[in-house]
């Protein structure tokens, strides 16, 4: 699978992924340091002590320059500074730390997308027709024209209000999270509030390409061959089908990136995506530029997995 | 089937001894005949048309004023006089629900128009001189397909500081404008090759002449379609941000951030976050279908 051709084009992707990472970060942290004022006005330093704390973050010296060191020190020794706020607190490891946790409700939301999806998409096509094809079909519309968080608030509204109180509280969901790794239900609930926008598109697509498929010659072939109809519908059939869903893998990818923004803030999952939102609404540009640089590298790093996993799904595509 | 159908009558009708003369239809007509058989797009089109009948009514009126604070008790359920209660600040929610159409219908129409002008334009350029124009702008596309949107646009509002209708709609347009220009493109690459354009050419039409001229009426289908599609996605994008906080400016009531200030208070007045959640899944659901309608009638070679 990795010829000299793929890893030459690996090659030319990462380039242009490290260019596009340098290219944003140096536009968003010049854009936010047009603004006017800073961080430290709201704590009422004044006078000379406002230039001794401007000075110890380097903002009196030209943009530059301050973008210069900014960038040595975060592409080179990967330190994304310290926060305006909360000051003396280091970016990186805060980071880190909250991209574990992005990654974890991320990562259950992606297997969601891609499981659900499929297993819908592959159920309705082969009933189609009937009334559990009209059933998903219709749910699928619903699905992909309900915003997440309005979604994420139903979950809320049943999980924590309605099923708390019909049990007599012996049913608990906690409205907060509270930072438990690995908590399955608690994970689950906003993982499916994440991901279920996106299982409807991969399912519509999922059927409107097996729809096609089941009715290719060597379908027919399978059948007529004796081959249980398990394996003709899953092996000859699903693995030619997902051939079109996986175009959209890269935009999905995506999507669960930027959804996890306010499904974080809604479930208060102490995350990226609620930092990146926090940090703004505090004035803490800091932490934005970070972690917005650290989302555009994820970004650029997940197509290209995307794309190199094409060939695995399709062997017929070659780089 | 349906062509089908009227094909076999035709021939019966011939048959028989009668004449037939097949009636000559413009496209927009056949195009409308067939999405009046659509019952759901008809649905979504006559709900729409209410959403802006009523979002003209609430500029000159509402049921009771949108912002005088304390006009009920906080988190009051609904009553008669009040169908959909109070706020977390004791205002009528549905004078609220019903002023929030205006920043989505407002938000969505005006992203698409600056879409249309800015996708258009590309589009047809890159399509048609080909090239390295061409090169140049599928590398920008690329580009910015890259960047997750609502970053991006959370940046930007951001950076340009406002919380005007302007702003949104502006770093909407920004993040989303690929999509009309991709389309754009492809339909042009397609019809510069047909022969009414090599006419038009032949017979020394300028280049701004065959693009407006020719190429463009004849993809007008398509751009509405996408037009249509693209409606709802700024508005759910609106909605987004309105919800993140950084959306439209309190005491100005829109979906998102109605929905927002409701999960604040989910456990004690559930209503609050439904209204707007509810408002907000329909109308995006009548855009879909009205788009799923208008494609189907515009191009029934597509029809799923």
């Amino acid at each position: 699978m990795l010829t000299r051709g793929t890893l030459a084009y690996i090659g030319q992707r990462l380039v242009l992924i490290a260019f596009t990472v340098v290219a944003v970060s140096s536009l968003v942290f010049i854009g936010i340091h047009q603004l006017p004022g800073n961080a430290f006005i709201s704590e009422r330093v004044r006078g000379d002590r406002l230039e001794l704390v401007l000075h110890e973050y380097g903002l009196d010296r030209p943009l530059l320059e301050q973008y210069q060191e900014w960038a040595t020190n975060a592409f080179l020794h990967g330190d994304l500074g310290q926060s305006f706020v909360n000051r003396g607190l280091d970016i990186t490891p805060l980071v880190l730390r909250e991209l574990t946790v992005s990654a974890e409700v991320g990562g259950t939301a992606l297997l969601i997308t891609i499981g659900l999806g499929m297993l819908l998409g592959v159920v309705a096509a082969i009933k189609q027709n009937t009334w559990i094809d009209y059933l998903l079909t219709t749910t699928s519309v619903i699905g992909y024209s309900m915003p997440s968080f309005v979604l994420a608030s139903f979950l809320l509204l049943f999980f924590a209000v309605f099923l708390a109180s019909a049990t007599g509280g012996a049913f608990y969901y906690p409205l907060h999270w509270s930072g438990t790794y690995g908590d399955p239900i608690q994970l689950s609930i906003p993982a499916f509030a994440l991901g279920f926008p996106y299982a409807s598109i991969v399912a519509r697509l999922t059927r409107a390409s097996m729809l096609e498929v089941i009715r290719q010659d060597y379908i027919r072939t399978a059948r007529a061959k004796g081959l249980r109809e398990r394996v003709v519908i899953i092996r000859h059939g699903l693995r030619n089908a997902l051939i079109p869903v996986t175009t959209i893998l890269g935009p999905l990818v995506i999507g669960i990136i930027t959804g996890s923004v306010v499904i974080e803030s809604i479930f208060t999952i102490p995350g990226l995506g609620k930092e990146f939102v926090g940090s703004i609404l505090r004035h803490d540009y800091n932490i934005t530029i970070g972690v917005f640089t650290m989302y555009a590298l994820m970004v650029g790093v997940a197509n290209l997995v995307v794309d190199i996993s094409y060939t695995a799904i399709d062997p017929r595509i070659r780089y | 089937m349906a062509t089908a159908a009227t094909a076999a009558t035709a021939e019966e009708l011939e048959l028989a001894g009668g004449t037939v003369v097949r009636e000559q239809v413009s496209l927009w007509v056949d195009s409308w005949r067939r999405f009046r058989r659509n019952r759901l797009a008809l649905i979504a089109a006559a709900y729409l048309v209410l959403l802006m009948v009523d979002a003209i009514v609430t500029i000159f009126w509402t049921p009771y004023n949108m912002s005088s604070v304390g006009l009920l008790q906080p988190y009051d359920g609904p009553t008669l006089a009040h169908p959909l209660g109070a706020d977390s600040l004791g205002r009528d929610l549905l004078s609220r629900l019903m002023l929030g159409a205006q920043v989505s219908l407002i938000v969505g129409l005006g992203t698409q128009v600056l879409v249309i002008s800015v996708g258009v334009v590309v589009g047809l350029v890159a399509g048609y001189f080909r090239g390295i124009l061409d090169t140049v702008i599928t590398l920008i596309l690329n580009v910015f397909y890259g960047i997750p949107d609502l970053l991006v646009a959370l940046i930007l509002l951001t950076i340009l500081g406002t919380r005007g209708l302007f702003p949104i709609i502006f770093a909407i347009a920004v993040t989303r404008w690929m999509d009309m220009a991709r389309l754009v493109r492809g339909q042009a690459l397609s019809i510069r090759e047909r022969e009414f354009v090599e006419a038009a050419r032949a017979s020394g039409a300028r280049p701004h002449r065959i693009l407006f001229g020719h190429i463009l009426p004849n993809a007008l289908g398509p751009i509405i379609v996408q037009a249509t599609f693209g409606i709802p996605t700024a508005i759910l994008f609106e909605a987004f941000l309105s919800f993140l906080g950084v959306g439209v400016a309190p005491p100005t009531p829109s979906w998102g951030s109605m929905a927002s200030e409701g999960v604040q208070a989910i456990r004690l007045a559930p209503h609050i976050v439904l209204a707007p959640s509810l408002a907000l899944m329909v109308t995006l659901l009548a855009f879909n279908f009205l788009g799923d309608g208008l494609r189907d009638a515009f191009d029934p070679r597509q029809k799923r």
